[in-house]
């Protein structure tokens, strides 16, 4: 169980507004592009540490959550360096819907959430049932749910760890 | 119930009869690209797995594209262990400044694309490979270390939609105008997020190669997993000297299943413009006639072919660019260029008074050469528009065809070719 509170976007937050142009270039890091994370997607977070400090566990977007085509990884590893611990969006783009699975951090497609949570509110994310609560308001919502070898990424901590465990276990993959 | 062609790859690179959309599987890579600025990174993470060497060397496609030449001391360095890091794994194929290009163009034109076959790359236009019937997809530099290191990589099986292009081709019409007529139509990043969008008809036999590849380049800007055309006898004649391995020529079954159907007829369509910020935002050239612009870009993964390069000398043959442009042609790759030198091309768009550059990204992405500065109208050829895409947020990218640029190009302000 995962509780926290969430920040509240709008459609269409692009990959390259999440980390902004001049840092695509820079290594991947968690700590590091967790200081510039979300820069371009809104005024106040345009500082350093700006939507780290807020100190938000999730975020609720609408559609096309990451989008814009880009695949750079910062921007995952600067959602979870900045304590992001799942993303709840009516559709994710696939570039970053694919990188979050191979980095194990829980993108959640879960219609019409946008519309009834406001930035603050208090959330609870049961991953074994996929329900997310709204506690602030009361509210309950369902998500598609993970098929399982999401959930075997997820567990082994990512993409690059389960493949060094079968590489050297000497399993096959696939 | 058949499959489509997608589908029928997937299956036969995971070693199955059958897949259906939804399906996740581990599939065969025929070949793993990665470039200069992600290019050091995957290589650290593929040793991070464990291993030592990569899975074939030469599936494992290099290509110095973004950073070269080096614009600054930053990038001079990045080079230089990218360099390193390529000689320490013995990489067969490494196409670095002097044989380099625009990663997607070195890909297919140098065969390591082929029918089939599934292909991947550390770039979000890698879509491209579609073009000669492989799927082509983008992914992160996790994938591709896995890839390097297995030679597989997982996909959630798409479900499937289909372009049926009829009609005649038109002069000065280009495969850059059905892509962003097919932006307009159906949103950038919109409805088409994680679909196969599949190009087929009779104005889809009639386009080169390098059209197709245009087309299928542009599908990951419509949030498209990836966008394919089955392989015909212009893919083997194109191949034929060329690939690196052995192809399959499939095609999708008649009884396929398909999300959504859609028919365009291309004799209806005209030079197409997409208006600055928005990809989506796209009109007919005649709308938006008499705007004026400064600089003309022409190049990228999208257009800067030899057919782009053609065209533009077709037009700008004995004519001269208006005095307040500043035009940049970058040929999409080192053998782009040298075939465009022989023809001619560069000659009279030189003649012209355009500048040529290195092959390379250049200001595409606002890396690198030519970048846009404060207060630019930019008349490109590129793919992608959002405010900085080319530099400054205070310039505005209107996005068209190699012809349209060509044509406007002479008086300075957005021109339809049609009425030179
Ligand atoms: S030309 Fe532009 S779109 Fe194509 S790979 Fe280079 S930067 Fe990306």
């Amino acid at each position: 169980m995962i509780k926290g509170t969430c920040w509240v976007a709008d459609d269409y937050v692009m990959a390259y507004n999440i980390i902004v142009q001049e840092y695509w270039t820079s290594p991947i890091d968690k700590l590091e592009n967790s200081k510039w994370v979300m820069a371009g997607v809104h005024e106040d977070f345009n500082k350093e540490n700006g939507f780290k400090d807020c100190g938000y566990t999730f975020i609720v977007a609408g559609h096309n959550f990451a989008g814009g085509g880009k695949s750079i990884e910062h921007v995952i590893a600067g959602l979870m360096g900045a304590g992001i611990q799942a993303v709840f969006a009516t559709s994710f783009a696939r570039l970053q819907f694919r990188n979050a699975i191979n980095y194990g951090l829980p993108f959640i497609t879960s219609p019409d959430i946008d519309k009834k949570c406001k930035t603050g509110d208090t959330l609870e994310y049961d991953p074994e049932s996929g329900i997310i609560k709204n506690l602030s308001q009361d509210l309950s919502f369902e998500s598609i749910p993970t098929p399982p070898f999401v959930s075997e990424v997820a567990q082994a901590g990512g993409l690059m760890n389960y493949v060094k465990e079968k590489i050297a276990k000497g399993e096959a993959i696939g | 119930m058949g499959m489509t062609i997608t589908e029928k790859i997937m299956a036969s690179q995971s070693g199955r009869d059958k897949v259906r959309p939804g399906e996740l599987v581990w599939v065969d890579v025929e070949s793993v690209m990665t470039m200069d600025y992600l290019g050091k990174t995957c290589f650290d993470k593929f040793r991070s797995l464990g291993k030592t060497d990569v899975f074939d060397k030469n599936k494992v496609i290099c290509v110095s594209d973004h950073l070269v030449p080096p614009p600054n001391q930053k990038f001079a360095t990045m080079l230089n262990e990218w360099r390193e890091v390529v000689k320490a794994h013995d990489i067969t194929y490494f196409y670095d400044l002097g044989r380099q290009g625009i990663a997607h163009q070195i890909m297919v034109e140098q065969g390591h694309v082929l029918p089939g076959k599934v292909s991947i790359g550390t770039d979000s236009h890698a879509n491209t490979y579609g073009a000669v019937g492989a799927v082509g997809n983008a992914v992160g530099v996790t994938d591709a270390a896995v890839a390097m290191a297995t030679g597989k990589a997982w996909f959630r099986v798409p479900s499937s939609v289909k372009f049926h292009i009829t009609g005649e081709w038109q002069p000065y019409i280009m495969a850059k105008d059905l892509s962003l007529h097919i932006m307009g139509m159906m949103h950038w990043n919109g409805h088409l997020i994680y679909k196969t969008l599949e190009f087929c008809g009779p104005a889809i036999d009639a386009l080169s190669v390098a059209g197709r590849m245009t087309l299928c380049n542009m599908t990951v800007d419509l949030g498209a997993k990836n966008g394919i055309v089955a392989p015909d006898v212009k893919t083997q004649e194109y191949l034929k000297d060329i690939a690196k391995g052995d192809w399959d020529m499939l095609a999708s079954d008649d009884d396929a299943e398909y999300e959504a159907v859609y028919e365009i007829d291309v004799s209806q369509l005209g030079p197409t413009v997409a208006l600055p910020d928005k990809l989506d935002d796209t009109l007919p050239v005649e709308k938006v006639t008499g705007r004026k612009f400064n600089k003309a870009f022409v190049g990228t993964c999208t257009n800067g072919r030899l057919e782009d390069l053609a065209i533009m000398a077709d037009i700008l043959q004995d004519r001269q660019i208006h005095r307040d442009v500043n035009m940049i042609v970058v040929p999409a790759s080192q053998g782009v260029y040298l075939e465009a030198l022989r023809a001619g091309y560069l000659e009279t768009l030189i003649l012209a008074g355009a500048a040529i550059d290195t092959p390379s990204c250049a200001a595409c992405a606002g890396i690198h050469t030519g970048v846009a500065g404060d207060g630019d109208i930019v008349l490109s050829a590129g793919n992608r528009n959002m405010k900085g895409r080319m530099g400054s947020k205070n310039a505005e990218i209107y996005l068209t065809s190699p012809a349209v640029v060509a044509a406007s190009a002479i008086y300075g302000e957005i021109t339809d070719p049609r009425t030179l």
